[in-house]
């Protein structure tokens, strides 16, 4: 029996929560078609096993919370948040890493809340947070690009490595290595300055004198203009973060270029983009008022060159999404906007 | 003026790649881009002149009180004869639509989301359509502001636009106030197109409605405001004003461009204060239609009988504007418009946006209908979970941020709502059209808001009862002193007069003391106690027999019947009192007189009272089960 | 000599922030409201009497003194109870028997044909909401009645009943949409 008092509108835009999800999982595809090109076919069998992953999570966590499954399941924010842990970890790590990262995610950073719409954290950043503090070795060795290897691990070769851990006729040291940005940070560390750091070997540029990361950078900012253009996230979000960090890079850069790397290094390196367009942008936990999205964004972005620089991890994009997670309700407290007809 | 040109025509350029590019093309936020449908109903001309078999004229068409009746059942009425005459302070008087006879006063369902019968006139027309000329006597147009108003509210004249405002009650008692009038011609709502018709076929009728007004009042600005998406209605306009101080202004096409609030920010730039009428800052609005009227009131001394209705809809073959007679039945209207299919679904009336899903498709046009619209029901997506994207926020054209409401008015907590300020929402529906996870997000805060009015109303309510309770003690208090003090001064009168003494003075101290002493142990409530002590007995005896209590099915008979038996049935239940009563034996009324219980007897006796109900009101249920 | 710098630091940080403190205390001081006013404002008001005491306040008075159990009010219900029980930090007590919910709100109706004009039912109006006069019919004044059930028992000729208002367009209440869409499923 359906009541009769349903309230007006009776007319929509078509929009729906499905439609939204797939634009975001659309507007990754140039980053991972990026991914294969430089880093091999990794990415995509650890795409199916987070895929896999989520589906019988998903399913399990439903039935146990007594929620019907179809609908639930087909909101695809599931997707969503695999996609965005996908990125993050190395692309031939063993396959129990996705999976506990994923099942992770899912379990305790959406359904143990309630689900999609009341997670207060980034669910794909605490499975991150949550690999990076449980498995620090794996999550640091980055498959190097074809280039610097000089050799590239064919599909099958990935799939017996991810899931078998089976090493085909080279040993794992010679195609993976450390990340630029923890490369650099143990540089400096070690008395080296930044400039030279960035000439080393691996770093190596490719095709238009870019990396291979600053080529998935990228790609994610084609795949989040894509988005911004089809208003599925807002612009305060990669303009705040982009605009805090990139500030802050160049400040410090300007004040000291041996100890502080450029710009282009902090924005082109390690997961920015992907954070920027893909991670921050994530509108459950992040902050609903324009300008609260704005400082939001800022502060991520703040904390991050800081944890780069200083704090004991090479990356910060986990802990400083999850920082300013907590920081939402009084981020929109503050932030709320002047209503028609009110002085303020 | 140059660079909003240049930028008008560079958003005109973009809209195709980035239609929300066209929130640039106005002052206020949001707003929203829907598909309008309006060439549905523009293809047939307007109809005019039909009669249907019945009106419905509810005596509430308005905002405020409803009308009171001035005709009587069977009565013969002619068109324009007054009905029913408005009632004091808010109200609007009712006029009959065509000539015809008065065959009932009673309640029929409204258009209203309620679905509540009230009460209507219901006239059945004779055909003959014969008119009562001037019925408003207007020999010459009214000198002064009262007279007009007076004029105005005469002729039953409401804001047509919607809301159904008395228009009298919008306009100052003088001239002079009033800086701007703005005339509503937006229409923004999609499918209605009654104004554009409106506006085609009657301008001059409207211009000289605003002369009127401006006239009147003494108004320097008056500026007529119509979507750009009625050029005919523009053109048409524009040539009815040519010699007039009016300017017609192009407004962009977007929803809610014709809320009064949006509307006064596009074109003059100001904004409506928060909880303040328009008239507070010196600005009148008015509908086209509702000019009109006040025309038609002036020149002719004709009241509100008729208006502008689109009929539209997908469900429909042939939708066409009609200028309908007030109180004509929608689903007489719809046939007319040749369904697709039967119409077995709920019609709506209003617009898409704000309109109201009826309960009953028999129900009247109303003095502030202007669209029925009859859209065949689609699946309805279920509820999502909200995901806080924003977009309702950025499409809210009050500034509220929807889904923090949402959150707060879901949950219960009014109070947070309030503090978000609930009550600037205008139900435009912008956020629940946006809203990827289809929440009903208006049905919200419509429900929060009437929780928060009731719980208002209820607040005073009690606090009237704590008040009226108050007062009441003091009373029986002042009352109980006053009757001391007599008493003490008769004792001390005569205690004076017996005792013969010089000592007068010293004497009537005393008394006065033991008066006062009196009054301390004096019986407070004997009534109230009295009253509960009874309810006790009665419990007793709804113990015997609970069947007793109920009340019961008066027959019904001539009122003398009623009351003799009723003294029977009382006298038997006193009987019954009387044998069953534990604590009093005595007659009420004995009791009342006899000292009063100790505070610990009369907590007893209302602690077993309510045992008494309790086991009543169970054998009450038992008994029905 | 340190030792001495460290005390004297202390007490001067503890003399600082007691001044700090003996300021904040007169400053915003918060003028409790008395315990009875608390308890009379959660009470429904409808002086109906059914806890015993002569009306709401005598009521509140006797919970605030601790004379009184807290489930008593019975219009109140079981929301009241517990709004009272948390206020005076008691354990809350369950409603005897009926009245565990509030009952919807309603007034009280003479039937105007069986009036005899007796004046008992004016007398135990706790609110003073029946206008009538000896041997003249009488009448409830709807807006104020509290739906006490008070008149009922004292009227000789049983013309008193107590009925729903109705409601009307400006009364009605939009559902929620959620219990509404959970009474769907």
């Amino acid at each position: 029996m359906k009541s009769i008092y349903t309230s007006s509108p009776f007319a929509h835009n078509n929009s729906s929560v499905q439609k939204v999800m797939l634009q975001v999982q659309l507007a990754a595809f140039p980053a991972l078609l990026a991914h294969i090109l430089l880093f091999g076919y990794g990415i995509i069998i650890q795409w199916f096993l987070a895929v896999a992953t989520a589906l019988l999570v998903e399913y399990v966590m439903l039935k146990l919370r007594d929620k019907p499954v179809l609908p639930n399941v087909t909101d695809f924010s599931a997707l969503i948040t695999v996609t965005g842990l996908v990125f993050c970890i190395p692309p031939e790590s063993p396959w129990w890493v996705i999976v506990s990262g994923s099942a992770f995610a899912l379990v305790f950073g959406k359904h143990l809340y309630g689900g999609l719409g009341y997670n207060p954290f980034n669910p794909a950043m605490l499975g991150y947070a949550f690999l990076l503090i449980s498995f620090p070795a794996e999550m640091t060795q980055w498959t190097l690009p074809k280039e610097i290897a000089g050799y590239s691990l064919s599909f099958w070769e990935s799939f017996n490595h991810i899931l078998f851990g089976a090493v085909a006729h080279a040993p794992i040291d010679s195609f993976t290595g450390a990340t630029p940005l923890s490369a650099v940070k143990t540089g400096i560390q070690e008395g080296v300055s930044a400039q030279q750091m960035l000439q080393a070997p691996y770093l190596e540029t490719g095709w238009w004198n870019l990396t291979a990361w600053g080529w998935i950078n990228l790609a994610f900012l084609a795949g989040g203009a894509w988005l911004i253009y089809t208003r599925t996230i807002r612009w305060q979000y990669p303009v705040g973060f982009l605009g805090a960090l990139g500030l802050m890079a160049w400040i410090f850069h300007s004040i000291n270029p041996d100890l502080y790397a450029p710009v282009s290094f902090h924005l082109l390196f390690g997961g920015t983009m992907l954070a920027a367009f893909f991670i921050i942008t994530d509108p459950v936990s992040s902050s609903t008022t324009p300008l609260g999205r704005l400082i939001y964004a800022a502060g991520i972005g703040v904390l991050v060159y800081v944890i780069r620089n200083w704090g004991a991890f090479p990356d910060g994009i986990a802990f400083a999404v999850l920082l300013l997670n907590i920081a939402v309700p009084l981020i929109d407290r503050y932030t709320q906007p002047r209503v028609l007809g009110h002085n303020r | 003026m140059k660079t909003r040109g240049f930028l008008t025509q560079l958003v005109k350029t973009l809209s195709p790649l980035y239609p929300m590019a066209k929130r640039l093309l106005y002052r206020f936020h949001g707003g929203v881009f829907p598909k309008y449908n309006k060439e549905l109903s523009l293809r047939q001309p307007l109809r005019e002149g039909y009669i249907p078999k019945q009106l419905i004229l509810p005596l509430q068409q308005h905002m405020g009180l409803p009308a009171l009746p001035c005709v009587e059942l069977g009565e013969s009425v002619k068109k324009f004869q007054l009905i029913a005459q408005a009632a004091k302070g808010l109200s609007a008087p009712v006029h009959a639509p065509t000539s015809g006879k008065i065959i009932a006063i009673e309640p029929r369902v409204l258009p209203h989301a309620s679905g509540l019968a009230q009460p209507c006139i219901v006239i059945e027309p004779d055909g003959l359509d014969s008119a009562i000329t001037n019925v408003l006597a207007v020999n010459t147009p009214p000198q002064t502001p009262e007279a007009f108003k007076q004029l105005i509210l005469n002729a039953g004249i409401v804001g047509m636009g919607g809301a159904g405002f008395p228009t009298f009650a919008k306009l100052p008692n003088q001239p002079g106030l009033v800086e701007h009038l703005v005339i509503n011609g937006a229409e923004c709502e999609p499918f209605i197109t009654c104004d554009d018709m409106l506006m085609q076929t009657h301008p001059d009728e409207i211009i000289r409605g605003a002369q009127l007004v401006a006239q009147m009042f003494g108004i320097p600005h008056v500026v007529c405001a119509i979507e750009n998406n009625k050029p005919k209605a523009i053109e048409a306009m524009r040539q009815a004003c040519a010699d007039s101080q009016i300017t017609i202004t192009e407004v962009a096409t977007v929803y809610p461009m014709g809320g009064q609030k949006q509307l006064i920010q596009e074109v003059l730039g100001i904004e409506v204060p928060s909880g303040k009428h328009t008239i507070d800052i010196g600005i009148v609005m008015m509908n086209i239609a509702t000019l009109r009227a006040i025309a038609h009131a002036v020149d002719k001394g004709q009241p509100l009988v008729s208006r502008f209705v689109t009929v539209s809809g997908l469900g429909l073959e042939q939708p066409y504007n009609i200028n309908a007679l007030l109180g004509t039945p929608f689903d007489e209207l719809i046939a007319l418009a040749k369904p697709k299919q039967p119409i077995d679904y709920p019609l709506i009336m209003g617009g898409p946006m704000m309109g109201v899903k009826l309960a009953d498709n028999h129900v009247p046009v109303v003095k502030t209908s202007n669209c029925i619209l009859a859209n065949p029901p689609e699946p309805v997506q279920a509820p999502m979970a909200c995901i806080r994207c924003g977009e309702c926020a950025d499409a809210c054209p009050i500034n509220l941020q929807p889904q923090q409401l949402y959150w707060h008015a879901q949950a219960h907590e009014y109070e947070q709502a309030e503090k978000l300020n609930l009550f600037d929402c205008i139900e435009c529906g912008c956020c629940s059209f946006v809203c990827p996870s289809h929440i009903p997000l208006v049905q919200y805060y419509r429900h929060a808001k009437s929780e928060v009015r009731e719980i208002r109303a209820q607040a005073q309510l009690t606090e009237q009862a704590k008040q009226r309770h108050e007062a009441r003690q003091a009373r029986i208090e002042r009352d109980k002193q006053e009757r001391d003090a007599k008493l003490a001064a008769k004792k001390a009168a005569v205690k004076q007069q017996a005792a013969q003494d010089t000592q007068d003075k010293k004497t009537a101290q005393p008394a006065h003391q033991t008066a006062e002493s009196n009054r301390e142990d004096a019986p407070k409530l004997s009534a109230r106690e009295r009253a509960i002590q009874m309810a006790k007995a009665r419990q007793q005896a709804a113990k015997a027999s609970p069947e007793q209590t109920q009340p019961a099915e008066k027959p019904a008979a001539a009122s003398d019947d009623k009351r003799k038996a009723a003294m029977e049935a009382a006298k038997a239940r006193a009987a019954a009192k009387k044998a069953q009563a534990e604590l009093s034996t005595d007659q009420p009324k004995q009791e009342s007189e006899k000292p009063e219980l100790s505070v610990e007897d009369k907590r007893k006796a209302a602690m077993e009272a309510a045992k008494a109900r309790a086991a009543a009101k169970k054998a009450q249920q038992e008994t029905a089960k | 000599m340190s030792a001495l710098a460290g005390i004297l630091i202390f007490l001067g940080l503890s003399l600082a922030f007691g001044l700090l403190l003996g300021y904040a205390a007169v400053r915003f001081k918060v003028e409790g409201d008395p315990v009875a006013e608390l308890i009379d404002k959660k009470l429904p008001q409808t002086q109906c009497g059914q806890c015993g005491y002569p009306g709401c306040k005598p009521y509140a008075e006797a919970l605030a003194k601790g004379e009184a159990e807290v489930n008593l009010c019975i219009p109140g219900g079981e929301p009241t109870m517990l709004e009272i029980a948390e206020l005076l930090q008691v354990e809350p007590k369950p409603m005897q028997a009926e009245a565990t919910e509030p009952k919807p709100p309603m007034v009280a109706l003479i039937n105007e044909d069986l009036c005899i004009g007796c004046v008992l039912c004016i007398k135990a109006c706790p609110v003073d909401a029946i206008v009538g006069a000896t041997k003249m019919m009488h009448t409830v004044i709807k807006k104020e009645c509290t739906g006490c059930e008070l008149c009922i028992p004292v009227c000789p000729v049983d013309c008193i009943d107590m009925v729903f208002e109705q409601p009307t367009p400006q009364t009605w209440k939009w559902p929620d949409p959620k219990s509404a869409a959970e009474s769907a499923q």
